[in-house]
């Protein structure tokens, strides 16, 4: 595992905007859902029974909170868009993914990316690849979802998270958390 | 500076003595040029050949360093005459004293191979300390004592350019005199570029200057390979990684079981032997009896001039040696006498204790009787006139 | 429908810092005096009202952020309108990592060679600066234990600087790995099959290979991704003619990894990857730089070249790499050194092909047997000498390597295989292998 040395808060001030920030949390969420309106912050909190259940269908929970955007117009609910952080190698990757109603992918976007390697994960032709999956897709790399040569760690960390928000999106519609 | 100008005197000084003395072996007279010699390296030249220095007044070092010969012995004598009426016969031959700038005191090296010491059995441990010891040798320059070589250093005709450079009342003090003096001589060694040259074909090629015709590379092919004459094993033949050209000698020891030399004074007597490393002054490898018949690999740079071969002179021709080298073990009755039983008495030169130290398992050494020789005797010629590229080119 | 608002963490640490300070506050009522107490009532107000204020700027923005104008388009990069970013942490932090391998040789006719070793053991950490800047080191120990008397080695694999000049450029500057073939800067024990590296990957391009230099990366939006820069190179003055390293790797005898190299002659290289594709990668690479350094009889240049590949579709995982490099003026050179056991060769070449397969997986576990045949030669030709002086081309090796790679978590794999030669038979072995990285 990652050895972080010396870290500090989140920083609140702006960072510098093209360096390898590529897109805000609302930019992206802006993207995947055109029509909404607003996005409500939900915050989802798997209890402990849930957190079994994900495991035991091959899922790391990981954590018991997860803040969902729920995207709405008017008072009907358009979609979910949940923003997370997985470790590539050495550096964190900021993605954000897009679920419909059915629970279904509709888009992945990547927000920010520092690895050295593997850029090529921000390509549409890599992250098109989820469009569609659902809770049920093994979503595994080298199974459903293809690797980018020389960057197998950053794939299959992005590809697990994906996988854990469908799971964990899924989980919280069924169980009423999520309008 | 005062120092740069006493250079120019003592440059100056120095090739007036010369004409004048008309004495001293070959070589261009020394035109001054921009390295010229430090004002101890000139002193040390005119030590180097001063004769008077001797017990016989007739020997100084350059008398058995003969710049004709690569510094090495001036004739095809086994060993020179020494002593005070040049009637006292020498051990082994002279050595050259050319390429000796980066050898060591003698050492063992990680490997625990014996390594580095000047003469033929390493037991001095600095040019300086080589320097010394003919002055004082019986059958060399005989000088009784130290304080002669002073008495008589005092009286030569530089001696005040001795006192200039190492203080006016060095003479009172004999024992600092000598060390003074054999430092300069050391001096003169490590400064002169006739010791260190390299101006020869071989370097030519090295930089890339000159070629080789198509004999002599095929001398160096024979030299190199490992599976013909593998001589590069002892006499390295390639740059250094830091470009340093190479010296054709790596200062270790070889026992290669040369033939006795009958004409050797001291080897009139069977029992006497000259067992070289373990044997030397001061008893300090006497007990190394693995060491017994081994001797300092010597520089092939100017080997082509050399009158004498192995510490014993036993060989006077470069044919004849490398022949040696190459049949010692395929045709042993060429070389050594046989015992009365009919059979060869190999390594002659070796009591029978000591005869297993000969080095028998490098090529070209490893094979047998009747077994074809590692050279023939064309190729002989070709190693010849490679090593004939070795020659510095006179100055 | 449930709506719970919960407090951030440093909200609610906040929070329960200050109902502790008036739970300790409360049990030394009797000692303290009123006007201490006053005091600590006066700071927890002030506290509580700061904490009140961050709920509401946080509230605040959250409401207002649905109203920023519809602005990017569905390209990957964004505008460069400026905008309030994500919230990843450009924050300075330094990152260890590491890689190890052991490994177990028997060679099956003359199991007196066999040898286990720790093969290599690297630490190298990460360090960022800003946003922009990084540092990127690695220092490696070979076969355990280093001294004069031992045969390990200490060195340090990379140490360079990445700067990111624009989204599609960065910069590094340093010591760093040559983007060459398929191995060289993926070299850790997981990101290889087999548990030694191919041959054609160390004996031909000198695995792993690293120069001091200048290199600018471009990463572009097609999946292309191009390296180029200037760097040091080989130095020839180091062939040893009477060893038989140079006719093991020609170039890993003569390279200099920065320690005190020569430096006169310096290098150009560049590389150009393609991985548009998810599960391909094309690509290939070019070196070439002088090899003399004013200090050799001749000056000569060393020129490296490779094109590789590497499909994974589904469960497999195939790849294949071509790479030849070749040395100018070794007549010149190897004139002084005729007759000797190694010269320097003209030319050299490899290549090889592979196949993987992710046969089973449980959890993490993960068998993936494999295949890989390669054909290479460290002395392909060498130039002319004259009749009898110049030496006969070296026979091409080939090598079978057949096994698997057992991943026993990510980041742990041990390794099995076997491998037969063609020429070298007496070379022929079993390995095992535990690797590491992380």
């Amino acid at each position: 595992m990652r050895l972080v040395l010396a870290t500090s808060a989140i920083a609140l001030a702006p960072a510098s905007a093209f360096a390898v920030d590529y897109l805000s949390a609302e930019q992206a969420a802006k993207l995947m859902f055109p029509e909404a309106e607003r996005f409500e912050s939900h915050d989802v909190s798997l209890d402990a029974a849930q957190m079994q259940k994900l495991d035991a269908a091959g899922v790391r929970a990981r954590s018991a909170r997860w803040p969902v955007r729920v995207a709405q117009r008017g008072a009907s609910t358009l979609g979910y868009v949940v923003v997370d952080e997985v470790v590539g190698k050495f550096e964190l990757i900021t993605y954000a993914v897009g679920i419909g109603l059915d629970g279904a992918v509709k888009q992945v976007e990547v927000l920010s990316y520092r690895e050295s390697h593997g850029h090529e994960i921000r390509l549409p032709a890599w992250r098109r690849q989820f469009v569609g999956k659902t809770a049920a897709s093994p979503l595994h790399i080298g199974d459903d979802i293809a690797n980018i040569s020389g960057a197998t760690l950053s794939c299959s960390h992005v590809t697990d998270g994906v996988k854990r928000i469908v799971a964990v999106v899924d989980l919280a519609r069924r169980s009423g958390a999520l309008p | 500076m005062a120092a740069g100008s006493l250079k120019w005197f003592v440059a100056a000084g120095v090739a007036a003595l010369l004409s004048a003395c008309g004495g001293g072996t070959g070589g261009a007279p020394a035109a001054p040029t921009e390295t010229a010699l430090s004002a101890q390296a000139s002193l040390g030249e005119q030590i180097f050949k001063d004769v008077s220095l001797s017990a016989s007044d007739r020997q100084s070092c350059a008398t058995c360093h003969s710049a004709d010969t690569g510094h090495a012995g001036p004739n095809d004598l086994p060993a020179q005459f020494g002593g005070a009426l040049l009637d006292q016969p020498g051990r082994r031959s002279s050595p050259s004293i050319r390429y000796l700038a980066s050898n060591t005191a003698f050492h063992f090296d990680s490997e625990g191979t014996p390594t580095g010491g000047f003469f033929w059995d390493g037991r001095a441990t600095s040019l300086q300390d080589q320097a010394g010891r003919p002055f004082l040798a019986a059958n060399e320059m005989a000088n009784p004592d130290l304080a002669d070589v002073i008495a008589k250093l005092s009286r030569a005709a530089y001696a005040a350019q001795f006192r200039e450079v190492f203080g006016a009342d060095i003479f009172s003090r004999p024992d600092d005199a000598f060390a003074r003096m054999t430092l300069a001589l050391q001096q003169f060694q490590r400064e002169d570029l006739r010791l260190r040259a390299f101006t020869s074909k071989y370097d030519e090629f090295l930089r890339g200057k000159a070629s080789l015709s198509e004999q002599e590379l095929r001398g160096l092919a024979l030299f190199n390979r490992a599976d013909k004459g593998n001589c590069a094993a002892c006499h390295p033949s390639a740059k250094a990684s830091d470009g340093s050209h190479p010296l054709f000698t790596d200062f270790s020891y070889d026992n290669l079981g040369v033939p006795r030399n009958p004409a050797l004074a001291h080897n009139a007597d069977p029992a006497v032997f000259d067992l070289g490393l373990c044997a030397r002054e001061g008893g300090d490898m006497a007990a190394r009896t693995d060491l017994c018949g081994a001797f300092k690999v010597p520089s092939l740079r100017n080997v082509a001039l050399r009158k004498v071969f192995f510490h014993n002179g036993r060989f006077k021709t470069l044919k004849d040696t490398l022949t040696f080298y190459v049949q010692r073990d395929t045709n042993p009755e060429k070389w050594y006498p046989l015992n009365p039983d009919g059979s060869v008495n190999k390594f002659d030169d070796l009591p029978a204790a000591y005869k297993a130290n000969v080095n028998t398992s490098e090529a070209p050494y490893n094979r047998g009787p009747g077994d074809v020789p590692a050279l023939s005797d064309a190729e002989i010629d070709d190693v010849i006139a490679f090593l004939a590229t070795l020659t510095d080119a006179v100055r | 429908m449930n709506r719970r608002l919960h407090l951030s963490t440093p909200l609610r640490r906040t929070a329960l810092a200050a109902s502790l300070l008036l739970a300790a506050t409360c049990s030394h009522a009797q000692t303290a005096t009123e006007a201490e107490l006053a005091r600590k009532l006066d700071q927890l107000a002030a506290e509580l009202a700061s904490v009140k204020a961050q709920l509401q700027q946080m509230q605040q923005q959250r409401a207002a952020s649905p109203q920023v104008t519809q602005a990017a388009p569905a390209a990957p990069i964004a505008a460069a309108a400026p905008a309030p970013v994500a919230t990843s942490r450009a924050e300075p932090a330094t990152v260890l990592s590491s890689y190890g391998e052991i490994i177990y040789n028997r060679p099956t006719r003359h199991s007196e060679m066999a040898q286990a070793d720790v093969r290599r053991f690297v630490l190298g950490f990460q360090h960022r600066f800003d946003a922009k800047t990084k540092l990127v080191t690695e220092l490696e120990v070979e076969h355990a234990v280093t001294s004069s008397s031992d045969p390990g080695e200490v060195a340090i694999e990379q140490a360079y600087v990445e700067h990111q000049l624009a989204p599609t450029w960065a910069a590094r500057a340093g010591l760093f790995l040559m983007p060459v073939g398929l191995l060289n800067e993926n070299h850790e024990p997981t990101a290889f099959y087999g548990v030694e590296r191919n041959f054609v990957e160390t004996a031909i391009i000198p695995t792993t290979w690293r120069e001091g230099g200048l290199q600018i990366v471009g990463s572009f939006d097609n999946g292309l991704t191009l390296q180029t820069g200037i760097s040091t190179g080989f130095d020839l003055t180091k062939w040893d003619a009477s060893a038989s390293d140079g006719r093991e790797s020609p170039l890993g005898s003569i390279h200099q990894e920065l320690a005190l190299a020569k430096a006169r002659d310096l290098a150009v290289f560049g590389a150009l990857n393609w991985r548009g594709i998810p599960g391909l990668q094309v690509g290939g690479s070019l070196f070439s730089g002088g090899a003399s350094h004013g200090q050799a009889g001749a000056s000569a240049r060393v020129t490296l070249w490779d094109l590789h590949t590497r499909w994974t579709p589904g469960r497999w995982d195939l790849s294949a790499l071509y790479s030849r490099g070749s040395i100018s003026n070794t007549a010149a050179l190897n004139a002084p050194l005729v007759g000797s056991a190694t010269l320097i060769p003209q030319s050299f070449d490899g290549w090889y092909a592979q196949a993987a397969y992710k046969l089973w997986t449980h959890e993490d576990y993960v068998l993936s047997p494999f295949l890989r045949y390669e054909q290479f030669n460290t002395a392909r030709s060498f130039a002319d000498l004259g009749p009898g002086l110049t030496p006969g081309a070296g026979a091409t090796e080939r090598a079978v390597t057949l096994g698997a790679n057992f991943q026993v978590s990510p980041g742990i794999v041990i390794k099995a295989d076997l491998q037969n030669f063609r020429e070298n038979k007496d070379a022929n072995r079993v390995n095992l292998g535990l690797g590491w990285s992380f």
